[in-house]
């Protein structure tokens, strides 16, 4: 997803009462996180798990969250997200980049990139897919999802090398 | 002192502050001594404790927030202790009931009693005390209600047999009882 689109994603969903953006960087989402970054709105953690602790505290207390960060981090977070996240059903959303979305990406992402959509899958975390032409009308369907108290997944892929 | 005394004089100390227990026993001795809608039971996620305490201490900046943590849990995510000693958050209470063991899964060691907790939260920043007897326990409670945080209270507690009952609130309802008192 190019930059300018990532940085009209935090504006977007900040104007749509998305109001704490907290996470672990990830190249693939730099843009987004630049963005959140410029505007003095980020709360960047240790590890995965710790980000969905915190927006789940902030959630509690009746402010929007999103927890970002990549696909290794996700797999990293799949307890917490099934025995926290999914069983008190915290109405958060997920902003994922997706390292091994290209069969000809680093080695070390290979084996979680392939399985990613089945391992939202299986946990049973709805995810829709961002691109450059769907983003709006897919972050309306997660601000729909996070309304009715389910948390949900956007998933952005790797598409280039560096 | 066992957990289940020091947790029954802390909760009766603080009344109806928000309290966020970590998994296991901790959470099983709060419900049973001082149930009340601003708990937060965590019964999964180990470690998280703090990590939700930390969430809903910076958006609730007008109320004490208190967390109920286990030496087992906060070695699990020390990080957490990175995160809120930068964030320094001035309502976060951390409290480490500190009894060197796993003992909601048979009492196994934690390496709790190789190194220096508070040393550690020292070093990031927190305002820190630690404790061994109840009456300590009494009169540092009525210290820290004057003090700004973060605090990392570090309570020295012995294993016990003892078994509190599983907290038997739903999750769901968990959940509602604490965001309606937030």
């Amino acid at each position: 997803m190019n930059e300018r689109i990532q940085r009209k994603l935090f504006h977007y969903l900040k104007k749509k009462k998305i109001e704490n953006f907290v996470g672990v960087p990830d190249s693939t989402l730099k843009h987004f996180i630049d963005e959140c970054l410029k505007n003095n709105n980020i709360i960047i953690t240790t590890r995965e798990e710790e980000a969905v602790g915190i927006a789940t505290g902030m959630t509690l207390s009746k402010s929007n969250s999103l927890v970002f960060m990549q696909n290794a981090g996700f797999a990293n977070s799949i307890s917490t997200i099934t025995s926290l996240v999914e069983l008190y059903e915290i109405p958060l959303i997920f902003l994922i980049g997706w390292r091994g979305y290209l069969p000809d990406d680093a080695p070390e992402h290979l084996k979680i990139g392939k399985i990613q959509p089945e391992l939202l899958k299986i946990i049973g975390l709805k995810s829709q897919i961002l691109t450059e032409k769907n983003w709006k009308v897919k972050c309306d369907w997660a601000l729909k999802q996070i309304k009715e108290k389910k948390p949900c997944a956007l998933v952005i892929r790797r598409m280039f090398h560096d | 002192m066992i957990r289940k005394e020091a947790v029954k004089i802390i909760a009766n100390h603080i009344g109806k502050n928000h309290i966020i227990s970590a998994n296991g026993f901790m959470s099983r001795d709060l419900f049973e001594v001082n149930d009340k809608e601003s708990n937060f039971y965590m019964i999964g996620s180990m470690g998280l404790a703090s990590s939700i305490g930390l969430g809903i201490a910076l958006k609730n900046p007008k109320k004490k927030i208190f967390v109920f943590d286990g030496d087992g849990n906060i070695l699990m995510n020390l990080g957490s202790l990175v995160t809120i000693g930068s964030l320094k958050p001035k309502n976060l209470v951390h409290i480490v009931f500190d009894n060197n063991s796993h003992e909601s899964t048979g009492g196994q060691p934690t390496s709790s009693s190789q190194i220096n907790l508070a040393k550690i939260a020292k070093a990031v920043n927190y305002n820190v005390f630690v404790v061994q007897t109840k009456t300590k326990l009494i009169s540092i409670l009525k210290n820290i209600k004057k003090l700004q945080g973060p605090i990392f209270l570090l309570v020295r507690i012995s294993t016990s047999k003892e078994r509190s009952k599983r907290v038997s609130w739903d999750p769901k309802t968990i959940r509602d009882r604490v965001m309606k008192s937030l």
